[in-house]
């Protein structure tokens, strides 16, 4: 096996004509390393990945694969195998050819491509399915057979296009497991590009995440849950994800509707728009007096099994949500009090989303 | 996207630096993936450049010319406009043009008639905001009909024969039109839920397998009024001693006659496709609305369908304009030169040896056929796919 | 309840399907007749086809294999010959302009060319410049082709900076496409005297390089659209997986494309099957393909043999009958699906 290689990229840009796809964006895979690109639709992660496969050429900047620049390389001498989000399975070859045609490219004897592709299905579990076509495959098994012929070239990275977004939720909950577990075995530097951020949580030893082409941050997926870098990542990050009230800031704190939040040592300009954000979990419903840190209205109450997801109506006209517990019984419409852990409090400039510390 | 299947310069030399040594064949095999995009599109780049491009220009050259064929060479004398001018104004005129004379009371009225339609359309562009290029372009199809109206009204609308110019648009017109709502008719009632679809399909198409010469040589036959085989109805009607060849007008719709049977197949097998190609779903809510059938083809299938018929009348159009075997086979463009198309009129030039009458004649076509094509494109086609 | 309200949804009413009925029988009936008439002919004696129409066999009249006879074994080594050449120039131009057609195809679905606006005009002067040269003035044309290449690399120098304009691939598709308009007769002159030139008219080079270029135009327009249509993640990853252009063609493209490959190798082969006005310039007996054969039919001192002739035309349309019957499948969904799309 060729052995895991670190992927540098150095401020690479994409351009198509006036539009800036992708805006200087550097970056380090280390050898091993799972990196998952998380960002919205439209953000520029999958124009990053196709770069650094070569399928799309670079309009400035650097990709490095171990110690050598690739960024002009064709993408057949680069190494590198990329699963697609349609996975891309040639639908006239059996899925034995299939996984057999990196080989047979490389002009691989056909004792050699059989015996290749056997280990390989054994790894992905598809034996029995050699002879069949992709289309007489289900979504997983077709997943699958993607799968196998990215790992039987060994290459030195993988590129993963949002593999799983064409499964229904249950097998992509048990591909992500798999995924994860087989990255872990070959100890594969890989790239994997979605928007759905669980998978990001899940599957990534580091996350990145992109909007409009900018890189917003890079960390564990505990980093950037527990400490994002701005309100994009805050509001980005988690299900449901972080609420925000939007206020001034005071010399007491941030005044949302008739309550002032505590600033917790943040020190902010007054009459500044402030947005204090805060996590579902990090919030209690309380009766609706003086001790509340906010007061609002109950929009809806969805009880999930394990718990029950309540919506309020903030003061700001935004809508809010807290985990309560199951049992809970609430009355939509009627009026209560919130108290959120001042230690889980995050503060944001409203206008520029920039994160505000208190040590700033 | 713009990634590039071929390699650049850098990426080679990145990839030869980090190879060993290689044979001869892996040398070619690399050379040939580097040039790639090139082998792929430049032999049919050469291919048309030798044989389609080179003798549209020698073309030309020869249609300014007056060519002598001597022994196994030739001698070629430039003349200018020569070949054009005897064409439109010499002693070919009648053949190219038709015999011009005072002009009858139907001929006024026609190119009047078509003088103000063509102002009329003029005034609607104008109106609707013009470009400088949209008016450049219109000037030639709207400079086309003013003077093929005005060169009906001149010739047949005042009795007189016109010639292949003429006659070449009532094939393309009169034929293209029968063709196409037979060919719409045909596809219209294979669409619906009927039995035995298949077979029909199959039995439509095969006229378009036919050779032209066949289906010349076999309407000659069917035509015939004393052996052919409707010579009874010929003979029970009184026409016995009639002969298709003989009448200018028989003798068109004749070959239009054979040109439909060979070209409606085309014409139905494409928009039986499109008819087929349209969603059910519009329709059975339409008919759930309670819209007739007549409704539902006028306000959904039409529209849906309208892109395609357009492409297809367009091939129809261009492929029209070439037509030749049929009047050649059936009639040799007589009696006279009633029948004669503009392709045939430059085949009978070469076949007297006069190359720079054929070319000339040639050119005219390509001229017309251009302008039309061009025309129909833009105002017809263009416009139904971007609406 | 009308006799055209439909019974049940779905359905046609009695009335509308009557009349759907008649008109397609009526019109079959008018495509099988010419067909049906050409075939009894063949079988006619001399005396049926001259006394007036007789229609059934067997009992209008008694048929006869007079005509097949002259055909098959008097005029066998005519006939034989000239089959034989529509063959191999069928087969041949037809693999030619498939295979080079679909290569272009495919370049200009998925390379990106942008040839100078500049290099274009100055090649067009260039090549019209020769051939007045030579053909008006008579020069040489060794001389006038080597001054036009010094003079095309001076142009190309000079106008590269002053013209700024690039074509595309739409602009070479188009140009490619709009070949078709060009009717044989405008440019059939010029590939007579090049030929004569080089000593090839009456081959089969000559004719099956003349088809191959007027069928070219078919092939890139149907090909263009079934290779646009296919998705790139399958080429895409052959490419990373180190396949080259010729390798993603050969083993992903083109098996993707058999239903378009395959409507449009049987539409090519029946146009050069059936062509008739170049052949009739390029060839004179030892390439003559059968549509000379049957309208030399025409030339006896006898006046048309109808008889023979209809064998003729039997013999020769059907192999392509035949053709289209079996291979219906791939037409109605082959050509027409790229073709329809516009």
């Amino acid at each position: 096996m060729a052995t895991a290689k670190r992927i540098e990229i150095r401020e690479m840009d994409k351009h198509y004509g006036a539009f800036h796809a992708v805006k200087s964006l550097s970056l380090t895979v280390e050898p091993g390393e799972f990196l998952v690109l998380l960002g919205p639709s439209g953000c520029g992660k999958s124009t990053a990945l196709r770069m650094i496969a070569g399928l799309e050429e670079i309009t400035g900047g650097q990709v490095l694969l171990g110690d050598r620049d690739v960024t002009h390389v064709l993408p057949k001498y680069r190494d590198i195998a990329m699963v697609f989000q349609s996975y891309a399975l040639y639908p006239h070859k059996t899925v034995a050819e299939n996984i057999g045609f990196p080989l047979k490219i490389a002009g691989k004897t056909k004792a050699e491509q059989d015996a290749a592709v056997a280990d390989a299905a054994a790894q992905v579990q598809l034996g029995e399915l050699l002879g069949r076509y992709p289309r007489e495959l289900s979504g997983g098994q077709r997943q699958r057979v993607a799968l196998a012929r990215a790992i039987i070239r060994r290459p030195a990275a993988f590129l993963m296009d949002e593999p799983l977004s064409n499964l229904d939720a249950k097998l992509r909950g048990f591909m992500r497991a798999e995924l994860k577990r087989m990255q872990k075995d070959l100890g594969v530097t890989t790239i994997y590009v979605t928007h759905d951020q669980i998978e990001a949580m899940t599957l990534a030893h580091r996350v990145a995440i992109m909007r409009d082409g900018v890189l917003q941050q890079l960390g564990t997926p505990k980093e950037v849950y527990r400490d994002p870098a701005n309100m994009f990542v805050a509001g980005f990050m988690g299900s449901p994800p972080m609420n925000f009230v939007a206020g001034n800031a005071t010399g007491a704190g941030v005044k949302v509707g008739d309550r002032a939040l505590s600033l917790e040592g943040v020190r902010v300009r007054e009459g500044t728009h402030v947005s204090v954000g805060f996590r579902p979990e990090d919030a209690e419903l309380a009766a609706p007096d003086d001790t509340a840190d906010l007061v609002a209205e109950v929009f809806i109450a969805e009880m999930t099994g394990d718990e029950t997801l309540v919506t309020l109506t903030a003061p700001d006209g935004g809508h809010i949500i807290v985990r309560a517990p199951p049992d809970i019984e609430i009355e939509d419409g009627a009026r209560v009090g919130l108290r959120i852990d001042p230690a889980k409090r995050y503060y944001f400039e409203t206008d520029s989303g920039k994160r505000l510390r208190a040590d700033d | 996207m713009a990634a590039d299947l071929s390699p650049s310069p850098t990426g080679a030399a990145q990839a030869s630096a980090s190879l060993p040594a290689r044979s001869r064949g892996e040398r070619l095999n690399e050379w040939l993936d580097r040039n790639a995009r090139h082998i792929f599109l430049w032999p049919a780049v050469v291919l048309i450049l030798v044989f389609s491009i080179f003798p549209l220009v020698a073309s030309l050259v020869i249609a300014f010319s007056r060519i002598r064929l001597s022994g196994g060479g030739f001698q070629v004398r430039f003349v200018g406009w020569r070949n054009f001018d005897k064409q439109l104004f010499g002693s070919e005129q009648f053949h190219f043009l038709g015999t011009f004379g005072p002009l009858s009371l139907m001929g006024w009225v026609f190119g009047l008639a078509v003088t103000a339609g063509v102002i009329w359309w003029i005034a609607a562009y104008l109106r609707a905001g013009p470009t400088f290029i949209g008016t450049l372009g219109r000037l030639f199809p709207w400079g086309l009909v003013l003077g093929l109206g005005w060169l009906l009204s001149y010739t047949a609308l005042s009795g007189r024969p016109f010639g292949t110019l003429l006659t070449t648009y009532f094939y393309v017109l009169v034929g293209c039109a029968i063709q196409f709502v037979i060919g719409m008719g045909l596809a219209y009632l294979c669409s619906r839920a009927i039995r035995g679809r298949n077979f029909f399909r199959v039995l439509f198409f095969l006229p378009l397998m036919i050779t032209p010469i066949g289906i010349g040589y076999t309407f000659r036959m069917l035509a015939d009024t004393s052996k052919g085989p409707f010579s009874p109805l010929w003979q029970a009607a009184g026409l016995g001693d009639f002969s298709w060849a003989t009448d200018p007008w028989a003798a068109r719709m004749f070959i239009i006659i054979a040109d439909s049977w060979q070209w409606i197949p085309f014409v139905f097998i494409m928009l039986l496709a499109a008819f087929e190609n349209v969603p059910r779903d519009y329709s059975e809510a339409a008919s759930m609305d309670g819209a007739s059938e007549w409704q539902i083809f006028r306000e959904i299938t039409w529209p849906q369908i309208m892109p395609v018929a357009a492409t297809v009348m367009l091939i129809r159009v261009i492929e029209a304009f070439k037509i030749v075997d049929l009047p050649n086979i059936m009639t040799s463009g007589g009696p006279g030169i009633a029948t004669e198309s503009m392709s045939l009129h430059a085949l009978f030039a070469w076949r007297s040896l006069d190359l720079g009458q054929s070319s000339a004649v040639a050119y005219l076509l390509l001229f017309v056929t251009v302008v039309t094509c061009v025309s129909f494109f833009n105002l017809v086609v263009l416009r139904r796919v971007r609406s | 309840m009308s006799l055209f309200t439909p019974r049940r949804v779905g359905h046609m009413s009695p009335g509308g399907s009557a009349i759907t009925y008649l008109l397609l029988i009526v019109w079959a009936a008018f495509v099988i007749f010419p067909i049906y008439w050409l075939v009894i002919t063949s079988f006619k004696s001399v005396n049926d086809v001259n006394s007036g129409p007789v229609f059934l066999p067997f009992i209008d009249f008694q048929p006869s294999l007079h005509a097949w006879r002259d055909l098959l074994i008097e005029d066998w080594a005519d006939t034989s010959r000239s089959y034989i050449n529509s063959i191999i120039i069928a087969l041949a131009s037809t693999a030619l302009s498939v295979l080079i057609g679909s290569m272009a195809a495919y370049a200009l679905a998925r390379v990106t060319y942008a040839p100078r606006l500049s290099t274009v005009l100055a090649f067009v002067l260039c090549m019209a410049a020769v051939l007045v040269a030579t053909m008006a003035y008579g020069v040489d044309w060794r001389l006038a082709g080597a001054v036009a290449v010094a003079l095309f690399v001076l142009m190309v120098r000079g106008l590269g900076n002053r013209i700024a304009g690039r074509l595309g691939n739409g602009d070479i598709l188009f140009w490619m496409i709009s070949q078709r308009i060009l009717a044989p007769v405008v440019v059939v002159v010029p590939i007579y005297m090049m030929f004569q030139s080089v000593g090839l008219l009456d081959t089969h080079i000559a004719i099956i390089l003349t088809y191959a270029v007027i069928n070219l135009p078919i092939v890139v327009w149907l090909m263009y659209d079934f290779f646009a249509s296919i998705p790139r993640d399958l080429e895409e990853s052959a490419q990373l997986d180190g396949a080259t252009m010729f390798t993603v063609f050969r083993e992903v493209v083109l098996p993707l494309s058999k239903p378009g490959l395959a409507a449009t190798t049987l539409l090519v082969m029946i146009l050069a099957w059936n062509e008739y006005l170049l052949a009739l310039f390029l060839s004179t007996a030892d390439a003559q393909t059968m549509p000379i054969l049957v309208a030399a039919m025409n030339a006896g001192e006898r006046g048309i043999l109808w008889w023979t002739m209809s064998a003729v035309i039997v013999v020769m349309i059907l192999p392509v009958l035949a053709l289209a019957v079996v291979l219906q499948r791939f037409i109605s969904k082959g050509i027409l699906v790229g073709a329809v799309k516009g």
